[in-house]
């Protein structure tokens, strides 16, 4: 765990200010709500898609979600590490995220399974550094 | 608006050209599509191009070889759907009178990037964390697998019947057929997509002179009314969407069946954005040609295939024929304006009145698909 954590640190973190580990060692992600008229956005934006609005606040989402679809990528362009499972995601906050599903047999992945918000290493940028960022993992057991 | 027409149609064979500029693959669709319309080059009174990756003022570098310069020509981005959306405007010029002929051309060197997925636009938030078009496809088709059903086998015969359609059209990418076993064990894509189930990378170009049709009758006896004509952006949407349902393309054929009367049961043969199998098993239902869940049904019945109630994409589709993305939109038009005249040989529908085309563009957070443009045309 702490050598996981130390790796991380060397990251470039792709998500920004999307994503952040609690005290706790969740992660969850950062959106935007909009304070006029509460439409949610992931990723964070500094105006509203319903109102046109700019007074947005940050808004914690997850880390729980449902898998809403997924699929094992074997081509993509260079850096991403091959294959991944690229996901789409439904957070309880109502909001769609795409993202990386990690620490699973792909063969183990069932649609509408419960997951829960991790980081990890994506991939390499194009001088070869490491990319993080926000992905899922199946649900710790005992729910999310 | 007073009605247009289209009188000529080009198209160059597709295959990869990567020793060609853009310029030179484009060109011979261009004056095919001239000397097919009866019309001279001096007649042209603006030119629309469609291209998504071709680069800076491809339409002028195309018809400087051609001499058909001093003339408003007007460049298209919109990915797949730039020439369907070019094809859009000057329809909307010439049915509003402000021309009397025009020139519409979609043209792509896909060969210019090597290979591989479609490049996408870094800046949007889902292609920097890794989505590629392959991986949005494969999604929709894993969660219409979970919801209705349909097998791999079944989601192979849409490439099976593509392969089958392409082999008759000299201008297609692939004309070799293949089987659901050969489809299944080609490389893996994106599950459950493997090779086989894409559309493949490669060069063409296409192009078609519109006029109105007053002046059509004057120059062709065989003029093809462009009987609707639709365009829509898909709508941005945060939350949970259903990606069994390509929103924007369900919205489009419904205004246009609306504005055109003309309805799925009228149409006698369709080109679809089949970019990948799932996709034209979803517009199957899309475009009302059935109801939803029964796509695959429609495909195993035969129905979609030529000699079936409403063959789609009897050229081939992008799957077999090729999208080389900017030329789409018109290549469709090509072909349908063709099978209308009676033109298609082997791969011909017997009696077409009423075709439809359909373009989709992708690859933006948030939408099922950013564009989408279908027209309706008849003789």
């Amino acid at each position: 765990m702490n050598d996981a954590a130390e790796d991380l640190k060397q990251a470039l973190n792709i998500a920004g200010d999307a994503v952040r580990r609690e005290p706790d060692g969740s992660v969850r992600l950062v959106g935007s709500e909009c304070a006029d008229c509460k439409a949610r956005v992931f990723p964070p934006s500094d105006v509203c898609c319903e109102c046109m609005s700019e007074n947005m606040a940050p808004m914690a989402m997850g880390p729980g979600g449902t898998l809403y679809s997924y699929s094992v990528v074997h081509a993509a362009p260079k850096g991403w590490t091959l294959p991944f499972v690229a996901a789409y995601v439904d957070m309880t906050e109502g909001v769609r995220v795409f993202a990386h599903i990690v620490d699973i047999d792909p063969a183990d992945l069932v649609i509408d399974m419960p997951v829960e918000a991790t980081i990890a290493l994506l991939g390499v940028d194009e001088f070869g550094q490491p990319v993080e960022s926000y992905a899922f993992r199946p649900a710790a057991k005992g729910g999310e | 608006m007073r009605e247009v027409a289209v009188i000529g149609a080009g198209l160059v064979p597709y295959g990869k050209y990567p020793e060609k500029t853009v310029a030179d693959i484009a060109w011979p669709a261009v004056k095919q599509a001239i000397e097919d319309s009866g019309l001279g080059k001096k007649d042209i009174q603006a030119a629309y191009c469609g291209t998504a990756l071709g680069g800076m003022m491809a339409g002028q570098r195309i018809l400087k070889k051609l001499g058909i310069t001093g003339l408003p020509i007007i460049n298209i981005e919109n990915a797949c759907s730039s020439s369907s959306t070019a094809f859009r405007e000057a329809y909307i010029a010439v049915g509003a009178g402000i021309y009397d002929a025009v020139l519409v051309m979609g043209v792509e060197k896909l060969t210019k990037f090597g290979g591989g997925t479609l490049p996408l636009e870094k800046e949007d938030w889902e292609v920097s964390h890794g989505l590629v078009m392959p991986a949005l496809y494969a999604m929709r088709a894993k969660r219409y697998m979970h919801e209705y059903g349909l097998t791999e086998d079944q989601l192979a015969m849409v490439s099976v019947k593509a392969r089958r359609h392409g082999k008759l059209n000299p201008d297609a990418q692939f004309r070799e057929e293949t089987t659901i076993e050969a489809v299944k064990q080609s490389r893996p894509v994106a599950d459950p997509l493997h090779l086989f189930h894409c559309c493949p990378s490669g060069d063409g170009a296409a192009a078609v002179v519109i006029c109105s049709a007053e002046k059509a009758r004057q120059v062709t006896a065989t003029p093809i009314r462009v009987a609707g004509s639709e365009i829509n952006s898909g709508k941005y949407m945060t939350g949970y969407r259903d990606m069994t349902t390509p929103e924007i393309t369900v919205r489009g054929a419904k205004q246009l069946y609306e504005e055109s009367g003309i309805g799925p049961e009228d149409v006698d043969l369709a080109e679809v954005h089949d970019a990948f199998a799932i996709a034209e098993l979803l517009y199957y239902e899309a475009l009302g040609f059935c109801a939803k869940g029964e796509a695959a049904r429609l495909l195993e019945d035969g129905e979609t295939s030529v000699g079936g109630r409403i063959p789609v994409n009897p050229s081939g589709g992008l799957l077999s024929k090729g999208h080389p993305i900017g030329a789409t939109g018109v290549a469709q038009i090509v072909e349908v304006v063709r099978q209308l005249r009676g033109l298609c040989g082997a791969r011909q529908v017997e009696g077409a009145k009423v075709g439809l085309t359909h373009c989709t563009g992708g690859g933006v957070s948030g939408f099922d698909h950013g564009v989408c443009s279908i027209h309706l045309f008849s003789r």
